[in-house]
């Protein structure tokens, strides 16, 4: 669990210190950033808007991918199944039964919450090293089930079409809802990782058969993780469809998975916006990058490595780290 | 459904079961000494594939073209391994499986562009070599006597890994590490050593097996991801880092996948995760698997 | 009777690790293990709590059976045990280890919503008290000396609100300081909450300072179980030890 220590072991720190500091010196950042948000489509282009849009449902998707890394302590590889589903629920009732929007909206994170109930039932039987291979191999067969699955899902063309109620057509609003529901989401899940609920998975983290022995079934609790982690990735994915205006299977592939994976651990898994400040990177970077080459997966592999390597807590992490060494300076001095 | 029949499915069920046991194995061994699970193992193979291909190309040798190819590129992948253990593993095994997994990840991700990069997106192949060119007609029914050389190397595998593992020094070395990995440190055997050798015979039958599966005609892209996924059900019904366990997790795979495929091609992905599913409910370490505790 | 064994057999392959062993705990009491290294004490802790299942026979809690009841189940129903490596939570603090404890206890984890520090305040903080860490509070589990790491190792078990509570090796590593104040802080909680304890030990003074009853274990079997007096002049015992308790 040594990477966990190392990230973890700074957000330990910065949590316990927010224990003790008011709760609006905390978060005027938090509040800035907000305004900020609110502000953008003033101050930007409606491409780099875009952009932030992406950013902002990425994020979730990464929020929730490490509500089960960062803070319960399994690597799944398979996140993009729920994240997709989540888009072609939306999709498919949308664009070949033509229900409502916010209904369709609604069974997209539906769908995604019970494939995770159904997956997880299988997952969190295992920890550890098969966790993660079974969370791939599940990924996996729901992508290939989509992609052969020719009449029914479309397969390799994808559904077009989908498209948000009057109005929020216009980019600009449709961003503006994606910021209320990011918002929204981040906020339901920053109190669940300090619910009760919460510190067992820290636990858990920490030390599961300790936990064990102090009463609480490890599976159950697990599962449960699994599957607010699916519905918000699934949650991340049905604002993704009618954003992009359409679903392909790419949506659901195992370099897809690795997005959140990748954007966590630039970002830092021990704290909780460390995904989203590494989802903002990655996602301006890559865009960025896409003027030069479609060689996305290698750029990947690399910042992972690099990260591993040489920023073991994430940026996050690292400046953290800065800045609790410099408090420790100026109390000693 | 007559017995030609099944007796056809299930001779092709051998055959791949032994391609499976062939790639699987190098995971399993790398797993049980290292206890590390190479998640770029199926981009070895891949690897392996097209650059068997490339050299069967270039080298140009009739008759026996595809089987130097085959060596050559098995080689190349094993030096490829040295690589990799000597740059990246070797530093991760201090620290936890989670940076392991990632990194190893990160190397599919990485070498999946490389393959992409040099040799695109198109579905490459090798002519059957001889002797195994023609079919063989079992019961009226045509079967490639390729898969006959696939099987006999698979068989080959299975005595070369027994004798290696239970009658060499260095078999009973890998067992006792994969008991007790600290006490056979302390028995002043050079553990970083003894991973790398381990690690390029992994790679170098994956590799081998790559090569191995260019007649066959789909070696292309994603050939890591599907690989990796079948190795992964063969690992988890059969009992991770046990060689017994992946021989009869690879022949149960190779069945179920065959008698799929006649049943319903597009499920017989799903028909494998059924019976994976079922040994989780049941045992989830696998048949031959020991339990976590 | 608030514990009881019945012929408990486990066997590791060749080796009988616990055999035929009938054994009981009455409520109330300070009930000590002892036997000399590889007579399978931890092993017979094991099956009490869950860790291992036996191959034979029944273990009993308050009249109801548990062998086959799984590791949670147990501490819900108001077994704990403590382990002997210590620093379970490394990077949580004290406080947040007890907190953790209380509320697995609780139906109260199954909350998603409301923050968790609200929860068990004044709980927390009697426990630190109880144990003597009450200054580090908010200390790292693993930054704490290893005697404190034992206190907290033995508040968290306290954090479950146990009726039994099995403490492996309590002094293991500790100094003779350390060591007494242990023995008192065991005895008051017996006397002031109620509890039962079972322990095991290699520390004879403190085995023969607080228990009430001592069962000696020797290669599997139980070879003595009385009150202490009984224990030191039993012959079976004093062969064992080679030349008797301390």
């Amino acid at each position: 669990m040594g990477y966990f220590r190392e990230a973890g072991k700074i957000g330990m720190k910065a949590n316990n210190m927010e224990i003790k500091t008011s709760w609006l010196k905390s978060s005027w950042w938090i509040i800035l950033l907000i305004a900020a948000g609110i502000a953008a489509p003033r101050v930007i282009s409606e491409f780099y808007l875009l952009i932030l849009g992406e950013a902002l449902i990425m994020s979730l998707f990464a929020l929730s991918f490490n509500l089960l890394f960062g803070h319960m302590g399994q690597l799944p590889f398979g996140q993009a199944a729920f994240y997709g589903l989540g888009g072609y629920g939306i999709a498919m009732l949308l664009t070949k039964y033509q229900i409502n929007f916010w209904l369709s909206f609604a069974a997209g994170i539906g769908l995604a919450a019970l494939a995770g109930l159904i997956i997880g039932i299988f997952c969190v039987r295992l920890r550890g090293i098969y966790f993660s291979i079974l969370t791939l191999a599940f990924g996996q067969l729901i992508f290939v089930i989509i992609y052969k699955w020719h009449d029914f899902t479309g397969g390799d063309d994808g559904i077009q079409g989908v498209f948000p109620p009057e109005f929020l057509k216009t980019p600009v609003s449709y961003y503006y809802f994606i910021l209320l529901v990011f918002c929204l989401a981040a906020f339901i899940l920053w109190r669940i990782t300090n619910s009760p609920f919460g510190y067992i998975l820290k636990a858990m983290r920490e030390n599961s058969e300790r936990t064990e022995f102090l009463g609480i079934p490890i599976a159950r609790y697990q599962l449960v993780a699994f599957v607010i982690s699916a519905t918000f990735a699934g949650l991340a994915g049905a604002l993704w469809a009618p954003f992009y205006r359409s679903v392909a299977p790419s949506t659901l592939m195992w370099i897809k998975s690795g997005e959140p994976v990748m954007a966590t651990i630039l970002g830092g898994a021990g704290l909780f916006f460390g995904p989203v400040l590494g989802t903002f990177i990655i996602t301006f970077f890559h865009a960025y990058i896409l003027g030069f080459t479609h060689f996305w997966p290698i750029i990947m592999g690399a910042l992972i490595l690099i990260v591993i390597f040489f920023l073991p807590g994430g940026v996050l992490g690292f400046i953290k780290e800065k800045l609790d060494n410099r408090k420790k300076k100026e109390q000693q001095s | 459904m007559s017995f030609d029949v099944l007796f056809n499915q299930f001779l092709s069920g051998i055959a791949r079961g032994a391609l499976l046991f062939l790639v699987a194995s190098g995971l399993s061994l790398t797993f049980g000494v290292l206890r590390v699970l190479n998640f770029a193992h199926g981009s070895l193979y891949m690897l392996g594939a097209f650059l068997s291909y490339s050299i069967w190309k270039w080298l140009l040798i009739p008759v026996y073209g595809f089987y130097v190819a085959t060596l050559l590129s098995a080689l190349a992948i094993a030096g490829i391994g040295l690589l990799i253990e000597y740059t990246i593993l070797r530093r991760l095994y201090a620290r936890g499986w989670p940076e392991q997994l990632l990194a190893t990840y990160a190397l599919i991700l990485i070498i999946t562009d490389i393959v992409k990069w040099f040799w695109g997106g198109e579905f490459l192949s090798i002519p059957r070599p001889e002797p195994f060119t023609k079919a063989v007609f079992l019961f009226d029914f045509p079967f490639p006597s390729y898969n006959f050389f696939i099987i006999i190397l698979g068989l080959v595998l299975v005595f070369f890994l027994w004798w290696l593992v239970y009658k060499t020094r260095l078999g009973d070395i890998i067992r006792a590490a994969a008991h007790d990995r600290d006490m056979v440190s302390a028995l002043g055997i050079p553990i970083p050593w003894l991973f790398t050798s381990i690690f390029v015979l992994g790679a170098f039958i994956a590799g081998l097996s790559g090569a191995v599966t260019a007649p066959y005609g789909a070696v292309a892209l994603g050939m890591d991801i599907e690989i990796i996924i079948e190795c992964f059900a063969v690992v988890v019904i059969g009992g991770m880092g046990s060689l017994p366990g992946t021989l009869l997790g690879s022949f149960i795979v190779g069945q179920v996948y065959s008698f799929g495929i006649m049943y319903k091609p597009e499920l017989a992905l799903a028909f494998i995760f059924m019976v994976m599913a079922i040994v989780l409910i049941i045992r989830p370490w696998g048949i031959f698997g020991r339990p976590e505790r | 009777m608030i514990l009881e064994t019945k012929k408990l057999v486990k066997e590791f392959g060749k080796l009988l690790a616990t055999n035929n062993v009938s054994f009981s705990v009455n409520e109330g009491d300070i009930h000590a293990i002892i036997g000399p290294n590889g007579a399978g004490k931890s092993t017979f802790f094991n099956l009490i709590t869950g860790y291992h299942f036996p191959n034979s026979g029944k273990v009993f809690f308050k009249d109801k059976e548990i062998t086959k009841l799984p590791p949670y189940r147990r501490c819900r129903l108001g077994i704990t045990r403590s382990f002997q490596i210590t620093s379970i939570y490394p990077k949580l603090t004290v406080y947040d280890s007890i907190l953790m404890a209380l509320l697995s206890r609780q139906k109260a984890t199954l909350n998603l919503f409301s923050s968790a520090e609200k929860y068990f305040r004044e709980e927390v903080w009697g426990i630190l008290e109880d144990v003597g860490l009450a200054d580090q509070a908010h200390v790292n589990g693993d930054s704490i000396s290893h005697g404190d790491k034992k206190r907290l190792e033995l508040a968290v078990t306290l954090g479950t609100k146990p009726e039994l509570l099995l403490l492996d090796e309590p002094t293991c590593g500790m100094s003779p300081e350390e060591t007494e104040s242990i023995m008192i802080m065991i005895k008051n909680l017996v006397d002031k909450k109620g509890l039962t304890i079972l322990f095991t030990e290699h520390d004879m003074g403190v085995v023969f300072g607080i228990a009430r009853r001592i069962s000696v274990l020797h290669q599997g079997s139980l070879i003595a179980d009385g009150t202490p007096e009984e224990v030191r002049a039993s012959e079976e015992v004093q062969k064992v030890y080679l030349g008797g308790a301390a």
